[in-house]
């Protein structure tokens, strides 16, 4: 049986969480997904810049009642890598 | 993606114990162990290797995080069923007691559109996670509303052509019974407003409302046959079961939640 390789981006505590948080809904703020992780501002805002990158997610700044607002959603790349990753998963644990 | 969701759910319904919902009972019986406190850990061990039941655990928890992040407050719900439950009511009690309001009742359900948006407009901007199941929602109620208005139109300018034609009918021939549009005309709203609510009693997974939307249908199909002064009465019962038990319910589900975990 071939074992697919894990996608390494993927496979890291905090780029997963919110990659599962954020395929589970539309777009999500960054507070939320903060106040979900547990995450610190600071590493989380290093971890979605990385996510970014690879296009596995879409970050919007906007403004709401005069206060940053920062909404973040999963991209179709990032659904596609989810999948993929799950999938090998699934083939390592023999589901 | 949903073939994903279905996945990682399923292993939980198989019983896989490392990522079910409830694995603080599954994993230890200490109290801190909760799954808080498990994804904490997780998340800390930033330069440990992610096991794969690490990851299939963390996903899953990460799913039902999101999942659960959502609550209708039912407020919606219980603002249409007070309001459509008393203009039927009042419409009922019109006829049967044969007084006159100095305006039209139904005129209320157009002032209610004025608290609906407050909430709508609040809702949004307290509001830090957008579902799709919740934009599904926004996009079925809007129409449905647009619909009654749509529909209302075309009643009553079906009525405004036949009536002169069918008082004159009755005036020709006396005795006759001739057709009362009014009343046939409830059972297209009843049917109307059956669709949504039983859309959204499938999609939540939410008996009551289902269960509402269900006897909207039935009750079309007997103001078929009962006067108006009965459709009024009938549209009264859809709107309090349809939307205002329901709604209740929503509401006291959501009081519960807050009081349990301060959302």
């Amino acid at each position: 049986m071939e074992f697919k390789d894990l996608d390494p981006i993927l496979h890291s505590q905090l780029r997963l969480a919110i990659m599962s948080l954020l395929i589970s809904v539309k777009e999500a703020e960054f507070t939320f997904i903060k106040e979900k992780t547990n995450a610190t501002a600071g590493n989380l805002s290093v971890q979605l810049n990385k996510l970014k990158e690879v296009s596995y997610v879409e970050i919007t700044k906007q403004f709401k009642d005069n206060y940053p607002l920062t909404l973040c959603k999963i991209t179709l790349t990032g659904i596609q890598a989810f999948e993929t990753y799950v999938k090998a998963l699934q083939s390592y644990m023999n589901l | 993606m949903w073939l994903t969701l279905g996945f990682v759910n399923n292993l939980c319904i198989a019983g896989f114990p490392a990522i079910s919902e409830d694995f603080s009972g599954i994993f230890c019986n200490s109290r801190r162990f909760t799954p808080g406190n498990i994804l904490k850990k997780i998340l800390q061990m930033e330069d440990k290797e992610l096991s794969h039941e690490d990851s299939l655990r963390l996903i899953n928890t990460m799913i039902n995080k999101a999942k659960n992040s959502y609550h209708d407050t039912g407020v919606g719900p219980i603002l249409w069923g007070t309001v459509v439950g008393i203009c039927g009511l009042v419409s009922f009690f019109r006829i049967q007691y044969k007084f006159i309001l100095p305006f039209d009742i139904w005129l209320l359900t157009l002032i209610a559109i004025l608290p609906q948006v407050y909430l709508g407009v609040k809702a949004s901007r307290t509001r830090k996670v957008k579902a799709y199941e919740e934009s599904t929602m926004d996009a079925l109620w809007i129409c449905f509303g647009v619909g009654i208005f749509i529909l209302s139109f075309i009643s009553g300018f079906i009525y405004n052509n036949f009536h002169p034609m069918v008082e004159e009918y009755a005036r020709r021939n006396p005795g006759v019974s001739v057709l009362n549009y009014d009343s046939f005309s409830t059972a297209f709203f009843l049917l109307w407003y059956g669709f949504p609510t039983i859309i959204t009693g499938v999609l939540r997974n939410f008996k009551p409302m289902l269960a509402g939307g269900i006897l909207c249908w039935i009750l079309c199909i007997i103001s078929v046959f009962t006067p108006l002064k009965i459709d009024m009465l009938l549209t009264s019962v859809a709107a309090i079961f349809a939307w205002l038990i329901p709604g209740v319910i929503l509401w006291k589900r959501f009081k519960k939640r807050k009081a349990a975990h301060g959302i």
